[in-house]
């Protein structure tokens, strides 16, 4: 591009502060990425947990995983990986300036996340019903192990941590077609969709591990 | 814009139908009972697999900038490290359990 003045070339979406629209993608991309690894450290500290009361009382995990049921798991497994498939589907039609598929594609993303939690309210409630609540809460007696308590302390903070982050993806994206209906966005500026694309792949990578670790321990 | 990979909608239905197919096979294998240690790395190694089908391919690290390929790989490294060191203090307890 030879020397035009800013004043004519200058698009909307363009910060000031960026040579062009392409530097200021990679950085917020490249900033997503550094919120991701400290996201993946975030959980980290919970698998960590995991690993170590696994090592201490694997009969326990043997014992409690029967409590939890694979079926929804994996039907949760499908949902979710769909939900990446949309999203993906949903920046491809941006990049493509096809504005309406980017909202169809992102109301079908709400909408299998939104089955998610549905599934996942299923799931605590038929448990709490039970009386397996977390911690000193617990008071189901279906379990032998002593410590029975421990491997649901750990499920419901891992799975309800994931959770929260599939509810603020809800609202993450329910702001996206709120914003692309204003016509926000286009093919030369659709960077909150490709970043919010990033979140939502790396809710369903952590889900991806912890459905084995906790339904299909056999 | 210039120079984004934009994916064909065949290739990322590719993609999800693989990712199906392999959450269909980690069920499966529980059904034919692998031996103790091996049930958990053949679940895990699963899981990675398809984590870097999503990583690559989804979150299209495979076309990006490494630096940010570079970033996601220390992230495991470092909690590899945390794993590392806390099961060298949980593991070797002479007396491992606490009383919670």
């Amino acid at each position: 591009m030879s020397e035009t003045s800013a004043e004519t070339k200058h698009p909307a979406h363009l910060h000031h502060h960026f040579v062009d629209s392409d530097q200021q993608f990679e950085s917020s991309k490249m900033g997503m990425w550094i919120f991701l690894v400290t996201e993946i450290l975030f959980f980290g500290g919970l698998f960590a947990a995991y690993i170590v009361y696994r090592a201490w009382y694997p009969e326990l995990y043997l014992e409690a995983s029967q409590e939890l049921d694979a079926f929804w798991g994996a039907i949760n497994t499908f949902v979710l990986i769909g939900s990446s498939l949309t999203v993906a589907m949903a920046i491809r039609s941006a990049q493509l300036n096809q504005i309406r598929g980017l909202i169809i594609n992102l109301w079908i993303t709400i909408g299998l996340a939104c089955t998610f939690m549905v599934i996942k309210y299923f799931e605590y409630a038929e448990k709490l019903e039970k009386g397996i609540a977390p911690g000193i809460y617990y008071t189901y007696d279906g379990l032998e192990h002593e410590k029975a308590n421990i491997f649901f302390s750990i499920y419901y903070m891992m799975t309800g941590l994931h959770g929260l982050h599939v509810i603020i993806g809800i609202g993450l994206m329910l702001w996206l077609v709120w914003k692309a209906k204003r016509g926000a966005y286009h093919s030369e500026y659709y960077t909150p969709v490709e970043i919010t694309g990033l979140y939502w792949h790396l809710v369903d990578v952590i889900w991806i591990f912890l459905f084995p670790l906790l339904y299909l321990i056999d | 814009m210039s120079g984004h990979h934009i994916s064909s909608a065949k290739f990322l239905w590719g993609v999800a139908i693989v990712l199906f197919f392999l959450t269909f096979l980690t069920v499966a294998v529980t059904w034919i009972h692998i031996p103790e240690p091996w049930n958990v790395v053949v679940a895990i190694a699963i899981a990675v697999v398809k984590a870097t089908i999503v990583v690559a391919f989804f979150m299209n690290l495979w076309w990006d900038s490494r630096f940010n390929t570079i970033l996601l790989v220390m992230s495991i490294v470092f909690f590899m490290i945390l794993i590392g060191i806390t099961l060298l203090d949980t593991l070797f307890r002479v007396d491992p359990i606490p009383t919670f």
